[in-house]
């Protein structure tokens, strides 16, 4: 029998606990904003809030990052969320340890039947998405928190129970020198998919769960291979089943194999298993080493609603996918990019507590949207009927001769940002803006997530607005205190060039007919209102409409 | 949809068909039915006639399975 090896662990930080007040004799503290869980979701928003000035108590049970007893759960970030990073000011960081990538490939049998390449819908700065050891993303945020230090984290803390009183929410929490009370007037639960206050407080999840059977080979090897996202539908060296292939940081290869529906998880991930699937695949002279060996299976829930009182849900305590497209962990991330924003302005008592409920809205018409697309693939990848399999069969035939039937071909769908319904604070619905890079007035390359970075407000982008008007509008937001900043795309006063017009037909503006239209972007980079002919007025309006100030009596012009 | 009368030899088209079918098996002949049906859709390229198409097959099952 061959002896496979397997690569020393990785070295990952240890972050001390440290007793809180509450445990020196001081009586429950009392906290504005709570958030249990220092996952990509927790994290994220907790370094929201601190880049915004907001400060947070952060809760985990853990005293490192990752998930305990897997490698490496996600390994996927989008577009956007690096451009949220890019704003937390750690994009560069992450791109720079992981790899991007932009071309996917799918293959049935030994043939590629579908490619796609996300770099033709980009005109960010950041790469349609990079692939990265979930640890490493965690570990720059936690050392981006500790760099703002604004967030008191506290880690080995464990929630064992909670109670919802009318304006806050008291929770008992373990820690290694015992047992405490905290009080959150609002908390945030992003303890992922088992959350324990999700089921405390007894909320629906609608979970089901699926009989697909998969097992995860981190491998490292000197075989060289592109790194672009490869899929196998069926793959001749998995027995016909599929099989995923994506290249992480530090060289380690991710290979994900498709086992029988019956498969024994521990049979499945025997070295010698793993291994000879490996060999399968790489041919007999390719030195490995693995990594980490993990079967999984996956399922699928949705809460009724993100926010119960003055507790919300984000990341998987919310919504769990199936793992097709990436849509988990990113969507987690996306869940704190909108909510911070929120939370910063009522919080700063710039913006009514109504504003909150706009996250649900949001955020779950996104997730309805993942569910639809990740089950799509799901379903694809596992045939539940001899005549599902025989359209499949067709699908994959016609699509090795003819282009229609590759778009078929459904292998995951890669996560965008969703676009948003209309809703009270959105009356044209909302989409995400891309982080794109405009010359200032010196020629000085100016990334739109930058004029984000400080503080909490809205952009108003003015095409080539005229003095008047702009003035009258600035002398509006200063007398209103309204959270937002202008800024002139060209004209008499420019702000930012705009020359080729990319930014102008990004956001879905005529060219050559852009002259006095104001975008308003939402802190998150989402554009909430298209203004053409915009006015002090107008801008006023929408921008009260989109901070939760004033319902859209009127429709907004469009 | 259009459920008027649209193919300009129905019996040709017919026999051309039942050719088509000639000497397969039961799964090779929904394999051929299941390439034919999505190159066909291709053509059509509507998506709401494409649905009344699939709701208008499924409402014209026999009552009884034969």
């Amino acid at each position: 029998m061959t002896n496979y090896r397997f690569a020393p662990p990785y070295e990952l930080p240890s972050f001390a606990f440290t007793p809180p007040p509450e445990l020196q004799g001081g009586n429950p503290g009392r906290y504005p904003i709570v958030i249990v869980g220092a996952g990509p979701a927790g994290l994220t928003l907790a370094c929201d809030l601190a880049q915004r000035g907001v400060r947070s108590v952060l809760i985990d049970e853990d005293n490192t990052v990752g998930v305990r007893g897997a490698s490496s759960r996600g390994i996927c970030y989008a577009q956007k969320s690096l451009e949220i990073l890019d704003r937390l000011g750690i994009a560069e960081r992450a791109v720079a340890k992981g790899v991007a990538w932009s071309l996917g490939r799918t293959f049935s049998g030994s043939e590629e039947v579908y490619s796609f390449n996300l770099q033709d819908h980009s005109v960010s700065t950041q790469p349609p998405f990079i692939n990265l050891q979930q640890f490493y993303l965690e570990w720059f945020l936690v050392d981006r928190l500790q760099a703002l230090g604004l967030t008191d984290l506290r880690w080995r803390t464990r929630v064992t129970q909670i109670e919802t009183r009318n304006d806050h929410v008291r929770l008992q929490v373990d820690t290694p020198d015992g047992a405490y009370t905290l009080e959150a007037s609002t908390l945030i639960d992003a303890t992922g998919a088992n959350s324990p206050i999700r089921t405390q407080l007894g909320l629906a999840t609608h979970a089901s769960r699926s009989t697909d059977r998969w097992c995860i080979t981190d491998v490292r090897f000197t075989h060289p291979l592109p790194t672009e996202r490869w899929t196998w539908v069926d793959a001749p060296f998995n027995d016909g089943r599929a099989v995923w292939q994506h290249l992480m940081a530090d060289g380690v290869w991710r290979i994900d194999y498709q086992m029988p529906e019956d498969a024994d998880p521990e049979a499945i991930s025997q070295p010698e298993v793993a291994g000879s699937r490996l060999r399968a695949q790489l041919g007999p002279d390719v030195e490995f080493e693995f990594v980490w060996i993990g079967p999984y299976g996956y399922r699928d829930h949705l809460l009724d609603d993100f926010r119960v009182g003055q507790v919300f849900f984000i990341g998987d305590a919310g919504h769990v996918v199936s793992p097709f497209g990436a849509r988990g962990g990113n969507t987690g991330m996306q869940d704190a990019a909108n909510l911070g924003w929120k939370l910063a302005l009522v919080e700063q008592g710039l913006a009514p507590d109504t504003l909150l409920d706009s996250y649900s809205a949001e955020r779950r018409a996104a997730c309805v949207e993942n569910l639809q697309v990740t089950s799509r693939s799901a379903r694809f990848l596992a045939p539940r009927s001899p005549a599902e399999h025989t359209l499949r069969r067709a699908v994959l035939a016609l699509a090795r001769q003819h282009p229609f039937a590759r778009a078929l071909v459904n292998t995951g769908r890669m996560s965008m940002a969703n676009d948003y319904p209309p809703s009270a604070c959105l009356p044209q619905g909302a989409r995400s803006v891309q982080n794109l890079a405009l010359p200032d007035r010196q020629g000085r390359p100016t990334a739109l997530m930058h004029l984000l970075r400080q503080g909490t407000h809205c952009l108003g982008l003015w095409f080539a607005p005229t003095t008047g008007a702009r003035a009258e509008a600035e002398a509006r937001l200063r007398q209103t205190g309204l959270p937002a900043r202008l800024v002139a795309i060209g004209g008499p006063e420019a702000d930012l060039h705009d020359p080729d017009e990319v930014l102008a037909r990004h956001l879905g503006l005529a060219p050559g007919d852009s002259a006095g239209t104001l975008c308003l972007l939402r802190p998150d980079a989402y554009l909430a209102a298209t203004l053409p002919a915009c006015t002090a007025d107008t801008f006023i309006h929408a921008l009260r409409v989109a901070t939760g100030h004033a319902a859209a009596l009127e429709p907004l012009t469009t | 949809m259009n459920t008027e009368p649209n193919i300009p030899d129905p019996d040709g088209f017919y026999a051309a068909l039942v050719q088509a079918h000639e000497g397969l098996s039961e799964a090779a002949s929904a394999d051929l039915n299941a390439r034919l049906v999505l190159l066909l859709a291709n053509q059509c390229g509507q998506q709401a006639v494409l649905l009344a198409c699939l709701h208008a097959a499924q409402e014209a099952a026999p009552a009884t399975p034969t």
